[in-house]
Parts: C-alpha cells; sequence; structure tokens
C-alpha cells in the first residue's frame, strides 16, 4: 500500500510537469518551414532579385489556363473570327452575347491585377529601411517593379476603362473598392514609367537578358503618351528609344535559319533567333521561353496552336515542322487581312512569312505533293492564309497543347510607327510617313506619301508589321476604332457589336464580391 | 510443458476457463491461440459423456472411491480436504453404473454436492437446505444446461435461482450449470445477468433434458451503455443528444468503409456518397451544415482517442460500437473540435472466457446503378448535323474530325467507349479474429483482407489489416492496454476515365495498327484521349496507417472513486503515388512522378476522475489535461526525358529533367477540460463541462478558446407517481446548452506567404517568388452554441421506444474562405465571418410489430429535418452573391436565373436581344425589360429537407429478412448532363437529353448551339427514395452446431443500392461530379458544374453472398 501511495505521487508529479512544460508559449507558436514571408525575404539583394523574377513569372503567364483567351484579343476585331469554335472567344463572334459573366472578362482582369499586386509588394518593400539594399539597388528594384504596374495598368485601363487604383500591396482584404477615371489611371502609368526610364539600365546595363531596360519602358511611354493626348511627349519618348543607338530594324539574314531560304523578317521569328544575344538587333524587350528546362515556359501558352490552322485535319495532310507543327485554327484572319492587307512584293507577305498554300504531305496520300484546294468549310477552320511568326516544332512534343517560343514583346519596328502616329496626331503628316516608311523600306513596300497617312492607314501597317504580336484588340481601343473598323472588316462580329463593346465588361463576380461599394458597370453593360 | 499437460490429459479444456485449473492463468493467453488449433485438429470428433465404474467396497474413504472414479473414467476430480474432511466412508456394489448415478450413490446423505464439467467432477459442501426442499429431496435430480446469448456465445457469472427457493447457481466459464431441483416437480428457473434482458424458463420433465437458454441484451435504453467523451454512461444517465448505430448495421454488409453502413442509419447523420470509387470515403455531417470553409466532417475518436487517419483506415469488422455526440453540450467535451459532432468508434476487446474464432466473409459481384447512355453513331451524326446548323456553318461535316470521318467511311463499327471501359465489378472481404482472455488479460486479434474491383476497368481497392487490443488488470489498482492496429490501403493501378468515354466519339478509333489504345482517339483532335490509356500507367497508390496507443489506469485503493488515466497514442500514416506516362500513352519523353507524404501524430491525454456515491447522490467528476501534435511532410518529384520506358517511377533520377518539390506543416493542441456529473436518486441528472483549447494556427492573440456546456436530464419513469403509470417503461426529458468549436484550418493561415516559381534568364533556371496567399492575423475559434431538448420514451412493455429531438444552433465567426475582388491580387482569404443557424427536429421509432413465437417483425424508423441559414455576415444585413451567401436563406443556395422556357422562332426577343431561337428563355424577375445579373434570384438549397431511414426487420425461425429504405427530400441540385455545351459540337451527349432544333421546338432543353452564357445551372429536384440494404440471413441451430464444435454460423445474402425512385436525371441523385461538401462548390454558388469532374465513378450496387461461423 505504501508503495501505490508512492507511485501515484511520482504519476501525478509526471503529470503536472509535462503539464507545465507543455503550456509553455512556444509549443503554440507557428514556424513557417516550407513557405518563404514576404517579412522574412523581401529583405536583401537576393530577395529582391528572386521577387523580380516572379514578377516577370506572373506576366508570362498571361493566359493563364484558359484555352482560347489569347484568341480574343483578335476575336471580333478587324483582325480575325473564330475558326474552330470556343467558348471563351464565342461572346467576340457575337458581342451580343458579351456579358460581365464571360470568362475573358474575368481572366484578363485578374491576371493584370494580380501583376500589379506582385508589383506593389516589391516597391513597398523596396522602400523598407530595414532591407540591406543599396540606394541604387532600391531604385532599380522600384523602377522594374513600376514598369510592369504601368504595364498592367495600361493594359487594364485599355479594355475597362478607369479601373480601382491600387499602389500598395493589399494586408487587408477590402470589398468596397471603386473605379478610379480613366485620366487618373494613365497619370499613374504615366508616372511609373518615368521614373522607369529614369532609374532602369540600359540593355547593355541589364543584369540579365531579358530583364526589363529603360528603352522598354521607353516605348509603354511613348504609347501611355498617346492615349494621355501627349503626341510630343510621346515623340520624344519613341524618339529617344531610336536615337540610343542600341536597336537597329533587322535588315539582314541572321540566326539558326540564316542559310536555309527565307528573309530577315522572318529571321526575327525564328526559334533560337528571337533574342538580342541570338542576333536580333531589333528586340527591345523579349520574353523568354525554353523548350522542356525548368521555367522555361508558361503552362498554357497557346500561341501557336491557336495562330496555325488545323491543316492536320485534312485527309492527305501530315504533322509536319516546316508547317509550324500543330495548329488548330482557332483564329481565322478575316478576308481583309487575307486578300487586301499586303501588297504583293511586301517582304512581310512573303511565303516565308505568310503561308497561304499547303501541298499534300502524306505520301500515303493519292493526292501527294499536290496543292491543297480547301472549299467551304475547310476555309474557315483547317486551312487559310495565316502568319508564320509563332511556327514552333518539338519533335518530342507534336501534340504539344503550349508554345515555347521567346515573346517579341517590343521591337524597333514598332517604336518607327508609335512615332509615326505621334507625329501625325501632332500634324506632321510628312514626319509620320517618313517613320512610316522607315518600316516599309525594310519589307520593300512601296512609300506611303504623306498625303496618304491617316490614322486608319497607321492601323493597318501596324497590322502588316505586327500581325499576331501586337494585341490587336488593345490598339483598336486605344486609338478608339474598334468598333468601327470591326464593322468594316469582320463579316461575323461586325454586325453585332455596338458602340459599348468598346470595352469589357467589368467582371460581375467582381462586381458581386465587392459589395460595400458599387463597382460600377461600364455603360450598356451596364444594369440601371 | 503446460500446453502437452493440457494436450495429453485434457482435449476439452480450451472449451471451459483455463484458469479454473491452473494458477498460472496468464501464459495460458499466450499459448491458446496455437493450443486452439491443435485441439481443433486432434479433436475431431467429440466422445460420448456416458462413463461407466464398476466398484465395490465397504467402509472406504471418499478419496479412495474418487480416485477409482478417476482412474476408470479419466475424469478429474476436484476436492479439497477440508471439504472431505466431513464426508463419511462409502459401502457400495456396483456394475457398470453411469457415472453420475454411481456419484450420486457416492455422496447420498453426505454433506456433499458436485457437478460435473464436461471431464471434471468439482466437489463442493452441499447448502444447507431448508426443511422443506429437503423433505422434497428424496427425489431430487440435477438440471443442467447451458447460457448463451443470442450470438451463441457462453455467458459466465449468469444467476440461475429457482423460483420460490433460495436455490442458487451462477453459470461456468463455458455458460454451463448444475442445479438441483426435486425431480417431479415444475420449477421456473429465472437467469439474470447485467446488461442482458432477464429470462425465466419453466421446466418439467418434458424439457429438463436440453436447456439452452439464450439472453438477449438489454435493448431498454436504460441498461446500455453509451460511450461519452473520457469514458462511458449508462443510456438513462445521459443528458445530451448521442446516436448510436444500431449493431446489426454494422454487420453483413457489402461496404468497404464504415461510413457507408451508417447511412440513413441514425437521426441527424447526413452521410453522402458522392462517390462509390473503390476506396472513396464519404462525406459526412451531422445535423447541417454549419461552417461554409472550414471542414463539417465530426471529429474521429477511436477508442477514446481524437484520431487523424480516414474512416479507410478503420477495418468495419473491427468496430464494436459507433455512437455519435450530435448536441453542443455532448460534444464540448472535445472542445474546439466539437462543434461538427464528434464519431466515437469503439473498436472490439476481449472478453473472459473461453477464446472465440470468429470467420466473416463474403463475396459478390457489383454493378453500375445507373448508365447515362451515350448517343449511338447515328445519333450522334445528327446531332451534329444540328449543331453546324445551329452554329451557322452548315457545310461543316458532321464528324469534325479526321479519323472520325476516315472510320465512317470505312464502315469500322462505332464504339461503345460506356462498354469498352466497363468491367464485371466484384467485392470479396475475410476477416479472422481471435478474442478471449481472463479476468487479468482480455485480448483481441484480428486481421483482414478486403479486396473491391471496381465497375470501370483499373479501378481497384484492397486493403489488409491488423488489429490487436490488449488489456491487462495488473493489479488491483492497475490496469493497462494497447491498441495497435495496421492497415494498408492500396488503389494502385492505371484507370480508365468516364469522363474522356462519355465524351469521346462513337466513330473514334479504338485500336492502332499495333494493336495498342489509340492515344487520340478522334485525331487530329488532341483534347480527349482514349479512356482507356491510363491502364498503361503502372501507378501506384498505396497509404498506410500504422497506429499505436496505450493507456494506464490507475484506481488507488486508498481514494475510492478515484482514478487517474493516462492515453498516449502515436499515429504514423506514410503515403505513396507513383505514375509513369511514356510513349504508350502519347508522351515522347517519358515522365515519372513521385509522391510521398509522411503525416505523424502523437497525443498524450492525462484524465482524473472521481466517483463517489453517497445515499441518493451520485457525483463523478473529470478532468483532462492533453496535448496534440501533428506532423505533415511531403515530397513531390517528378522528372521526364527518359531513355525508354523500362523504368517507370523507380530511378527520377535516370532523367534528364528533374523538378522537387517538399512541403512541411506542423500544428499542435493543447487542452485542458473538467467535467461534474451529479445523479440524484436516478431521477435527476445535471452535467456541466468546460474545455479551453489551444491551437497554433490561430492569430498570436486568439490561440485559445473557451467552451463550457451544461445539460440536465430528468427520468420521469423513476418518479413515484409514475408507479402508476405502468404503461411507460421508460420517459425521459433532456435538456441542454453550450459551447463548442470549429479549429478546421490548415495551419499557416495566419501568415502571408509567397510561392516559388521557376523561370529563365538567357535558358539558365532562376527562382522567382511570387505572392501566394494573403494571411489574416486575427483568425480564430469558429464557435457553435446550441440547445438541444429531447424526450426518450418507452411503452408498452417496450414494445415502442424512441426518441424526439429539436436542436437550435447558432455558428458564428464563420471560418470562411471567403472570395474578395481578385483586384487585390488574390482570391481568397480565410477569415472569421458572420453566423449561420441550424433548426432541426429528429425522431427515432423502434417498434416490435409482431412478437411471435416463431415470427417477429420490428421496425426502426428515423427522420431529421434540419432547417439552415445564414444570419448575418458582415454586420451589415447585405447579402454577399460573391460567396453565395445569402442573410436568411440556407447554405449551399442555387442563385440563380429562372428558366421560363425556350425561345421559339418568332418570338419578340427584345428583352434579351443576344439570344435566338432554342436559347434558354429566362424570366425577367426586376421588370426592368432586360434580363441581366439582376434577374438572378434564390431558388433553392442543395441541403436536403429532410433525411429519413426505415429499417423492417423480419425474423422467421432461423431466418431474418432486414430491409433498408433511405429517403433523402427536398435537394435542389445542378444537374450539369442538361447543360448540352458540347465544346463546339465535337463531343458526345447523353443519348436521352434532348435538344431543340427548327425540326423539334421543344420547350423543355435548348439548342445544341446554345453555350449558356449566362452560367445557368440547371437546379433540378434531386431528391431519391432508395432500397439501400437487404439482407437474408439463416442462422443454423446452434444445437446442431455444437456437435461441431462450432458456436455460431450464419449465412446471408445481402444486396445493396438495389433500387432508387428518382426525377433527377444523371447518373446518380447520390453521387455527383460536383461534391456539395467541398467548400468551393459551397463558394461557387453551385457552379463549375457544366463539365463532370474527371475521375467521375458511378454508383455501384452490390449483391453479396456471405458467412459468419465462430468457434
Amino acid at each position: 500500500m505504501k508503495n501505490s501511495r508512492k507511485i501515484y505521487s511520482i504519476l501525478l508529479a509526471g503529470v503536472m510537469t509535462t503539464s507545465f512544460a507543455s503550456c509553455s508559449k512556444s509549443f503554440l507558436d507557428e514556424k513557417l518551414k516550407s513557405s518563404y514571408a514576404p517579412d522574412n525575404t523581401l529583405v536583401d539583394e537576393l530577395g529582391f532579385e528572386a521577387a523580380s523574377t516572379g514578377l516577370m513569372s506572373i506576366f508570362r503567364n498571361d493566359y493563364g489556363n484558359t484555352q482560347g483567351l489569347m484568341a480574343t484579343y483578335f476575336v471580333g476585331t478587324d483582325m480575325a473570327i473564330t475558326g474552330q469554335p470556343n467558348a471563351v472567344q464565342a461572346p467576340f463572334d457575337d458581342y451580343r452575347n458579351l456579358n460581365s459573366s464571360v470568362t475573358a472578362a474575368s481572366s484578363i482582369w485578374n491576371w493584370c491585377y494580380k501583376v500589379i499586386n506582385a508589383a506593389n509588394n516589391i516597391i513597398k518593400a523596396a522602400d523598407n529601411k530595414a532591407a540591406t539594399l543599396t540606394d541604387a539597388q532600391r531604385l532599380l528594384y522600384k523602377a522594374e517593379a513600376s514598369f510592369f504596374r504601368a504595364y498592367a495598368y495600361n493594359h487594364l485601363s485599355i479594355l475597362y476603362g478607369g479601373v480601382p487604383l491600387l499602389t500598395e500591396p493589399v494586408t487587408t482584404p477590402r470589398t468596397d473598392y471603386t473605379r478610379a477615371t480613366e485620366a487618373d489611371v494613365i497619370a499613374l502609368i504615366i508616372s511609373d514609367l518615368n521614373f522607369a526610364v529614369a532609374n532602369l539600365p540600359d540593355p547593355a546595363g541589364v543584369k540579365k537578358q531579358g530583364r526589363i531596360n529603360k528603352y522598354a519602358a521607353a516605348q509603354l511611354l511613348a504609347e501611355a503618351y498617346l492615349r494621355a493626348n501627349k503626341p510630343a511627349e510621346a515623340q520624344q519618348a519613341a524618339q529617344s528609344i531610336i536615337n540610343s543607338q542600341f536597336f537597329s530594324l533587322v535588315k539582314n539574314r541572321y540566326g539558326a535559319k540564316a542559310n536555309q531560304p527565307g528573309d530577315p523578317f522572318a529571321d526575327m521569328f525564328t526559334y533560337g533567333s528571337m533574342r538580342r544575344s541570338q542576333g536580333n538587333t531589333e528586340a527591345i524587350w523579349v520574353v523568354e521561353q525554353q523548350y522542356n528546362i525548368t521555367g522555361g515556359g508558361a503552362s498554357f501558352d497557346q500561341r501557336r496552336r491557336e495562330w496555325g490552322p488545323f491543316y492536320i485535319n485534312m485527309a492527305g495532310m501530315k504533322l509536319a515542322d516546316s508547317l509550324g507543327g500543330r495548329g488548330i485554327g482557332r483564329i481565322r484572319p478575316t478576308n481583309w487581312w487575307t486578300y487586301e492587307l499586303y501588297e504583293k512584293k511586301d517582304m512581310r507577305n512573303s511565303q516565308y512569312n505568310i503561308r497561304r498554300n499547303y501541298w499534300y504531305n502524306d505520301p500515303a496520300s493519292p493526292k501527294y505533293g499536290q496543292l491543297v484546294v480547301a472549299t467551304g468549310f475547310d476555309t474557315i477552320q483547317n486551312i487559310y492564309a495565316h502568319t508564320t511568326k509563332w511556327y514552333e516544332f518539338q519533335p518530342n512534343d507534336p501534340q504539344g497543347s503550349s508554345s515555347f517560343k521567346d515573346r517579341i514583346m517590343m521591337r524597333l519596328g514598332e517604336t518607327y510607327l508609335l512615332l509615326a502616329e505621334a507625329q501625325f496626331m501632332q500634324g506632321d503628316l510628312a514626319g509620320a510617313a517618313a517613320s512610316i516608311n522607315v518600316v516599309r523600306n525594310r519589307a520593300g513596300a512601296t512609300p506611303v506619301d504623306a498625303a496618304a497617312v491617316n490614322m486608319d492607314y497607321i492601323l493597318d501597317e501596324r497590322a502588316r508589321e505586327l500581325t499576331a504580336e501586337e494585341l490587336r484588340r488593345l490598339t483598336l481601343i486605344r486609338t478608339k476604332k474598334l468598333i468601327e473598323r470591326t464593322k468594316k472588316y469582320n463579316p461575323k462580329a461586325g454586325p453585332t457589336i455596338s458602340d459599348y463593346n468598346i470595352h469589357l465588361p467589368i467582371p460581375q463576380s467582381e462586381i458581386d464580391v465587392n459589395k460595400d461599394a458599387e463597382l460600377k458597370q461600364n455603360e450598356g453593360y451596364a444594369t440601371k | 510443458m503446460q500446453k502437452n499437460a493440457l494436450c495429453n490429459r485434457q482435449p476439452y479444456a480450451p472449451m471451459r476457463a483455463p484458469g479454473r485449473l491452473f494458477p498460472t492463468k496468464m501464459l495460458l493467453v499466450m499459448k491458446l491461440t496455437f493450443f486452439l488449433i491443435t485441439a481443433a485438429i486432434l479433436h475431431a470428433s467429440a466422445e460420448g459423456y456416458a462413463q461407466r465404474i464398476t466398484w465395490a467396497g465397504n467402509n472406504v474413504p471418499v478419496e479412495k472411491v474418487f480416485s477409482a472414479i478417476r482412474q476408470q473414467s479419466g475424469y478429474t476430480i476436484v476436492a479439497s480436504r477440508d471439504v472431505l474432511r466431513n464426508a463419511h466412508p462409502v459401502t457400495l456394489n456396483v456394475k457398470n453404473a453411469d457415472i453420475r448415478d454411481f456419484l450420486d450413490m457416492v455422496i447420498k446423505d453426505q454433506p456433499l454436492k458436485y457437478t460435473i464439467e464436461q471431464r471434471s467432477i468439482f466437489i463442493s459442501p452441499k447448502p444447507v437446505a431448508l426443511p422443506a426442499a429437503a423433505s422434497a429431496d428424496q427425489q431430487a435430480i440435477d438440471l443442467k444446461g447451458k447460457v448463451t446469448d443470442e450470438a451463441g456465445n457462453p455467458l459466465p457469472g449468469v444467476t440461475v435461482r429457482v423460483k420460490g427457493t433460495t436455490q442458487g447457481a451462477t453459470t461456468a466459464n463455458d455458460g454451463t450449470f448444475t442445479i438441483r431441483v426435486s425431480s417431479g416437480a415444475t420449477v421456473v428457473l429465472a437467469f439474470s445477468y447485467m446488461g442482458m434482458r432477464p429470462e425465466e424458463v419453466t421446466v418439467n420433465s418434458s424439457n429438463r433434458s436440453s436447456l439452452n437458454i439464450i439472453l438477449k441484451p438489454a435493448i431498454e435504453q436504460q441498461t446500455e451503455v453509451v460511450v461519452v467523451g473520457y469514458g462511458t454512461k449508462k443510456r438513462s444517465d445521459v443528458t445530451g443528444s448521442i446516436s448510436s448505430v444500431p449493431k446489426d448495421r454494422l454487420k453483413n454488409l457489402p461496404v468497404t468503409n464504415v461510413l457507408q453502413a451508417v447511412q440513413g442509419a441514425a437521426a441527424g447523420v447526413n452521410i453522402i456518397n458522392n462517390s462509390t470509387r473503390p476506396g472513396s470515403s464519404p462525406a459526412f455531417y451531422l445535423r447541417g451544415l454549419k461552417s461554409i470553409s472550414a471542414s463539417n466532417a465530426p471529429l474521429i475518436v477511436l477508442d477514446g482517442i481524437p484520431f487523424s487517419g480516414t474512416y479507410n483506415d478503420i477495418n468495419p469488422n473491427d468496430i464494436e460500437s459507433i455512437d455519435m455526440l450530435k448536441d453542443v453540450s455532448a460534444s464540448a467535451i472535445y472542445g474546439a473540435r466539437g462543434a461538427n459532432g464528434v464519431i466515437m468508434i469503439t473498436t472490439k476487446r476481449g472478453k473472459s472466457g473461453k477464446p472465440v474464432i470468429t470467420y466473416n466473409g463474403y463475396g459478390g459481384p457489383e454493378y453500375q446503378t445507373n448508365v447515362v447512355k451515350n448517343m449511338n453513331g447515328d445519333q450522334y451524326r445528327e446531332k451534329n448535323h444540328w449543331y453546324n446548323i445551329q452554329a451557322g456553318r452548315p457545310t461543316a461535316p458532321d464528324l469534325p474530325y479526321l479519323s472520325e470521318q476516315q472510320n465512317y467511311a470505312n464502315g469500322v463499327a462505332p464504339v461503345d467507349w460506356q462498354k469498352e471501359i466497363s468491367q464485371q465489378g466484384y467485392i470479396q472481404s475475410h476477416e479472422l479474429s481471435i478474442s478471449g482472455g481472463t479476468e487479468s488479460v482480455k485480448y483481441y486479434v484480428s486481421g483482414t483482407f478486403l479486396k473491391q474491383e471496381g465497375t470501370l476497368k483499373g479501378y481497384q481497392f484492397n486493403r489488409s489489416s491488423i488489429r490487436a487490443n490488449i488489456d491487462a488488470n495488473v493489479t488491483s489498482w492497475l490496469k493497462t492496454g494497447v491498441n495497435m492496429f495496421f492497415v494498408n490501403n492500396n488503389e494502385d493501378g492505371g484507370r480508365v476515365s468516364l469522363f474522356n468515354a462519355n465524351a469521346l466519339s462513337p466513330y473514334g478509333t479504338l485500336y492502332n495498327a499495333k494493336g495498342d489504345y489509340e492515344i487520340y482517339p478522334i485525331a487530329p483532335q488532341t483534347l480527349y484521349q482514349s479512356p482507356l490509356i491510363e491502364l498503361y500507367n503502372p501507378a501506384i497508390n498505396r497509404n498506410k496507417n500504422i497506429n499505436a496507443s496505450g493507456y494506464a489506469e490507475v484506481a488507488p485503493d486508498v481514494v475510492k472513486g478515484l482514478k487517474y488515466r493516462v492515453n498516449a497514442s502515436y499515429g504514423y500514416r506514410p503515403r505513396r503515388t507513383g505514375s509513369y506516362i511514356g510513349r504508350k500513352m502519347g508522351d515522347n519523353l517519358g515522365t515519372a512522378n513521385v509522391y510521398n507524404e509522411e503525416s505523424k501524430q502523437w497525443i498524450v491525454e492525462n484524465v482524473l476522475s472521481y466517483a463517489k456515491t453517497f445515499g441518493k447522490h451520485a457525483l463523478d467528476f473529470t478532468a483532462l489535461y492533453s496535448a496534440q501534435q501533428d506532423l505533415l511532410f511531403t515530397t513531390t518529384l517528378t522528372a521526364n526525358t527518359f531513355v525508354n520506358d523500362n523504368l517507370d517511377y523507380n530511378n527520377l533520377g535516370a532523367a534528364q529533367v528533374q523538378k522537387t518539390y517538399s512541403a512541411d506543416s506542423t500544428s499542435t493542441l493543447v487542452s485542458q477540460m473538467f467535467r461534474a456529473n451529479y445523479v440524484y436518486d436516478s431521477r435527476y441528472l445535471i452535467t456541466a463541462t468546460i474545455r479551453r483549447d489551444g491551437f497554433s494556427g490561430f492569430g498570436a492573440s486568439h490561440k485559445y478558446g473557451v467552451f463550457p456546456s451544461v445539460a440536465v436530464g430528468w427520468n420521469i419513469q423513476n418518479e413515484h407517481f409514475m408507479a402508476d403509470l405502468p404503461v411507460f417503461n421508460q420517459l425521459k426529458l433532456r435538456a441542454s446548452y453550450g459551447r463548442s468549436g470549429n479549429q478546421a484550418v490548415g495551419a499557416y493561415q495566419t501568415l502571408t506567404r509567397l510561392t516559388t516559381e521557376p523561370y529563365i534568364f538567357d535558358g539558365v533556371t532562376s527562382m522567382g517568388l511570387i505572392p501566394d496567399k494573403l494571411g489574416n492575423a486575427n483568425l480564430k475559434w469558429e464557435s457553435t452554441t446550441g440547445l438541444n431538448v429531447g424526450i426518450d420514451f418507452a411503452i408498452l412493455n417496450n414494445r415502442l421506444s424512441g426518441s424526439i429531438e429539436g436542436y437550435s444552433t447558432k455558428t458564428y465567426d464563420l471560418l470562411l474562405s471567403r472570395k474578395i475582388p481578385s483586384l487585390s491580387g488574390y482570391n481568397t482569404i480565410f477569415d472569421n465571418i458572420g453566423k449561420t443557424a441550424n433548426k432541426g427536429l429528429e425522431i427515432l421509432l423502434n417498434s416490435k410489430n409482431i412478437v411471435g413465437d416463431g415470427f417477429t417483425w420490428s421496425t426502426s424508423f428515423n427522420i431529421s429535418f434540419n432547417k439552415n441559414k445564414v444570419v448575418a455576415l458582415y454586420g451589415d444585413n447585405k447579402d454577399d452573391i460573391g460567396n453565395n451567401l445569402f442573410i436568411g436563406r440556407p447554405l449551399l443556395g442555387i442563385y440563380d436565373y429562372t428558366m421560363l422556357g425556350i425561345w421559339q422562332e418568332g418570338e419578340d426577343n427584345k428583352v434579351d436581344p443576344g439570344t435566338k431561337p432554342g436559347y434558354i428563355k429566362f424570366a425577367d424577375i426586376n421588370n426592368d425589360g432586360k434580363i441581366d445579373a439582376n434577374d438572378r434570384s434564390y431558388l433553392g438549397t442543395q441541403l436536403p429537407k429532410y433525411i429519413a431511414g426505415l429499417t423492417n426487420t423480419f425474423a422467421y425461425k432461423n431466418f431474418s429478412l432486414n430491409i433498408f429504405i433511405q429517403d433523402v427530400h427536398g435537394s435542389l441540385r445542378p444537374n450539369n448532363i442538361l447543360d448540352n455545351r458540347d465544346q463546339g459540337g465535337i463531343v458526345n451527349l447523353p443519348a436521352d437529353i434532348p435538344y431543340w432544333t427548327s425540326e423539334n421546338k421543344i420547350n423543355t432543353n435548348p439548342s445544341l448551339f446554345y453555350n449558356n452564357p449566362r452560367g445557368y445551372k440547371y437546379a433540378q429536384d434531386a431528391s431519391y427514395l432508395r432500397l439501400k440494404d437487404v439482407t437474408l440471413s439463416y442462422q443454423f441451430n446452434r444445437d446442431l452446431l455444437s456437435r461441431y464444435k462450432i458456436s455460431n454460423l450464419m449465412m446471408y445474402v445481402s444486396g445493396r443500392n438495389l433500387a432508387t425512385i428518382t426525377k433527377w436525371k444523371n447518373w446518380d441523385p447520390e453521387t455527383s461530379p460536383s461534391s456539395i461538401t467541398s467548400s468551393s462548390t459551397r463558394l461557387n454558388n453551385g457552379q463549375g458544374t457544366g463539365q463532370q469532374s474527371s475521375d467521375f465513378y458511378p454508383n455501384t450496387a452490390t449483391v453479396i453472398f456471405g458467412v459468419n461461423i465462430s468457434l
């Protein structure tokens, strides 16, 4: 009995000790072991390098995993109709179905604001005195982030008009956002870009190829000034790029396929020849991708398959690298683009840059080697003239759902056209014609007369030069020509488009969840 | 040595108490298993009982007589010298007498009596007989018999009494008894045993020879014991709401998961079989949805200790009982984790007595309950023809893709993809268990193997498990025990895809030229792979659970009623999946994936309790201090570009490109609890509990939560005035009020986190950081307060019993992964928002409709009504449409347009100008002349109005028939199958869903081209009435069986999901492609239902044949 008493007291004492031991505060403290937190990571150069890289990664993942989203920048404009049908694109073939619930409206919106939030994180953290950065580094990371923030706001405000303006990272959720005016948004874009131009390095000084340099910021600034109706400033910005001596138009054969039949314009869009380091002197900013390397690509880059027709759906046609790999015919260029836009001698219209003909390539086919003569429905989806800019073929990935081609985001060819636009807006038709002719001369096209320059001409030239590079919808909205030109050139969407379709609707999901203030819907889509 | 002695001398020995003869009780246990088997083999047939004795002698001491008996018969004789001291010498001359007759003669007029137990004779002093009895003694005889329970297990220690006398006996360990009565008289024997219903048997000369008494459990709730938190209680002392699953529901059903058996069997329990995919576990909630984002799953407490595995880790055959703590006061004992109720699962334990070896096995085929047939070739072409007309491209071919066109042109037979991917399912289960023990040590050991082959190719599940539960009374004051189990769940195999089979054209290509499955059957379209292609994937998917828990209970003799118990549990759950996609599956590089997960949990609980009874007062106190830690570490490895496909996923280093991910998560919990119970005179009951929990996952200033509760009960039938109302066997009122919590958020939700994503510069990988999750430093407990009132009753001699309960709970500070404007850069944040309320009524009725001699019919019925609503959200009384939350409305609402019909040609559609004939015509709810987002309204909820279960059991002689019907009523659910969005005319569709055409101008379904621009959800009534289980069993006669040393043999046929009545037009009203219990569906307004999930699996009907056998 005595013994057992002893045992009880020992046991109880044990309980008490364990109890108090586990009572100590640290037992309930959380230690984050497998994720970084902003507070402990955006504190030194390595942290900011990674954050800056992450920002580019978000940026590159522009279409998330929404198939067909990319096509909505082209379908329903003067450029294209839908080939193979797709639900995301459908409202842009018939604008009467473009409402606030459509996927395109929310997907693009969400992506832009993800970029903005990541940029705001960096800007805020770079101002934190505790971060062990030099002043130069602080300015650099802020400048990079400011560029991306401006890019996203530019994208947003063109598509949606005035949008809520966030310049600080979100730390506590809010549901009372309201829209700023479009002018306020443009003002922020201009101020961010001026800061970026002032503090970013030139292409020789960037840390790594593919990082933002000051001329990329200048190019976007030129566009922003055009939107702000400040063409003189726009001209200055564009001119600064041209005068920088860092860039020159590609006029000679170069790069990976220099020895194969082709032309200089096509060389720029050859896998392995698109970066500055690969010989592309015209490139101002290239977003990199590479097949089967960790970090080598956005998960759902659909450029190749959406621009390429679905030729393999024709009996007698086989998948071929020379045909640009597998296309599925989502974007069918309008007849205007196909038949009216180009002169025959224009390099940009060469067989290396636009494929207009196919020959049966299946040796088993009785028609092997003959020209494919498509009729009826086949000309909508399977066989049509198209740009070769996104041609790409990876032998190990013939069915590939993603493209791994670099994206030339900005190049000098466009700079001349922005310059022309700025000059035209100031009434300098001769200057505008001269700028346009720089581009036309490279292409071997007939020079334009000053008298012929107008906004439509500039837009035509942009289409010729920048097909499948510029996001056509943005350009047309920015120049307020979307409605007019869609009506004129797009037989499918034209009859359905209304004036209010100049903007996308604000996503209904955002309006619904932003319950403490009215996120005003764009007119026409508005309910009241 | 011991074993040999037993074998040689006593082949019967295992059939009786091993402890009686041999003091070394504990050793025996260890050897029993082996011995049982040997004994069974050695002793194939039973010897006769009749033993003959020939003996003559004059004045011989009884000891010598006994020794002669032993020599002649081989019987052992047990008698103490003290007993024999008073015996007088014997003079007899007997030839070839029956041993009993001989013994009777030997002890005639001696102060002795004897009992024969198998082959042992026990001599004991004769009870001092009453004079009356003594006078009648001249013709006394021994009545012998055996007492068992319904399953045929012997009951030791049963009190046997001759009514009207003081004569009595208790049964031996093998359940046998002997009692002496006068030979001519008719006597009444009364049997009583704790927990069993008392029996009286009239014995006369006709039935003397075979006295086999079966005691039935006292199903009266008064004596039933239920498991409550940190202890057990008599049902009559329970104050909260505790549903116990009828034990019958845990037996003889073809279920792989215990929840499948519980479904519909108890009031207030909602179990949704979202998938009957082999190896899947149903979703489960008690008494309505409370939380929106946090889990609604009840806490699992396994053998008294919170359990963090899954229901698949618990072998249904090992389960002794399931008790569900439903009301807040009962579950408040588990404080922070009690808000969704607690499911207390108790596994079987050994009982002292002879070892019982049981085999349970069943097997049978499985079928798909319902198949939504797809269009055949002709229907498919016709559909595409109409699609193209409606899409304004009439020249487009009816078969969109080249391979389809060629197959059709070449006259290739259309493929029935659904048939190609299906197979005959079957299920089989085998379980062997051994249990038994002595007063000191009890054991239960079981091993099971279950295998389920699905109705779709590649789907399989098998589970093997071993469990050992051992309890030991070490000393009078110390008890200790361990529960250990190991379970291996295996879902290996690449699986076919029903999703792809439904989508694919009948003119797709099944095999390629090599005879392998064609990867892209509708080439050149690659959106849909062959549904069979995954069969080439040598996938593994295994998880194991190794769990050990132990306890020590100290009850010091010095302070009576005081007990200290420590429970410790450790669970280790590794999981591994591997897959390889090779060239045959269209991956020219070869891609391997390996996932490893290691989850560990430890818990230590210290429980101090004290119970005291004085006079009519009974008090008990329980105090708890516990700590728990959960750790999770995962690694994900992917690699591609292998030289060839030979290595599968076994050597990822052999690949050119490798990616590695890992993650760690740790959470901790500390708790203190105190409970006081007071019972006065078994009439008035009161329980009060308070618990405090601290959880690491909450914000620094909100780590701790306090959860109090109180409950009272009144056993009215024990009141004196009720004596005049004998109709009531039970009448009890209960009421409780309390508060419990829900911590169900993962670790680190209070912290803002970044994630990493690689990028390249100049072809070189560089790591990027991107904002990932927005943390909420103020995160705290979600709390539920609730009132429960209940009445339990039993009338008409317990013929009708039941309970009625009403409850009202309010849940506030809801943990909500709420959507926030995406413009903030994040889509959701965990937050404590608002309040929901649940009100409900539960009725449980048990009735013995017919209790006849051979025939009994009993019915059990339960029905639960639940009404759920959002009470408040942000304090501004505004609906949160974005999060699908509407003040005053139930959760899981369908907020949608109202469909009026279909736009027909010539109708004026100015209200919705984007529409065309064949489009859905919506109602202009707000009468503003146009259809837009403001014309959505709250149409109903996916939550059912009531759920009910009806069980009828018929027993006739040895046959028993059990029929269980389940009813789920009043749920409105999105029906994805009505949404004919067919990817632009390229996928196959269900044959029975009509579509609008200019020649078939129906007003119920839209045209094929209608691509649902407004995201209409096609909500439909998903009520159903289902014949869930039918079991017919035959119990073999025990007398017959006992000849073969079998104590129980039952055979049965059981069918599951045999018939369904429903208006729901889809695969099954119960299995849904999008789970209503998943929080994303809850938030997405039921959206995302346009597509059926890629691992959708049809509901299964099963018919099995089974056998239960016990030795």
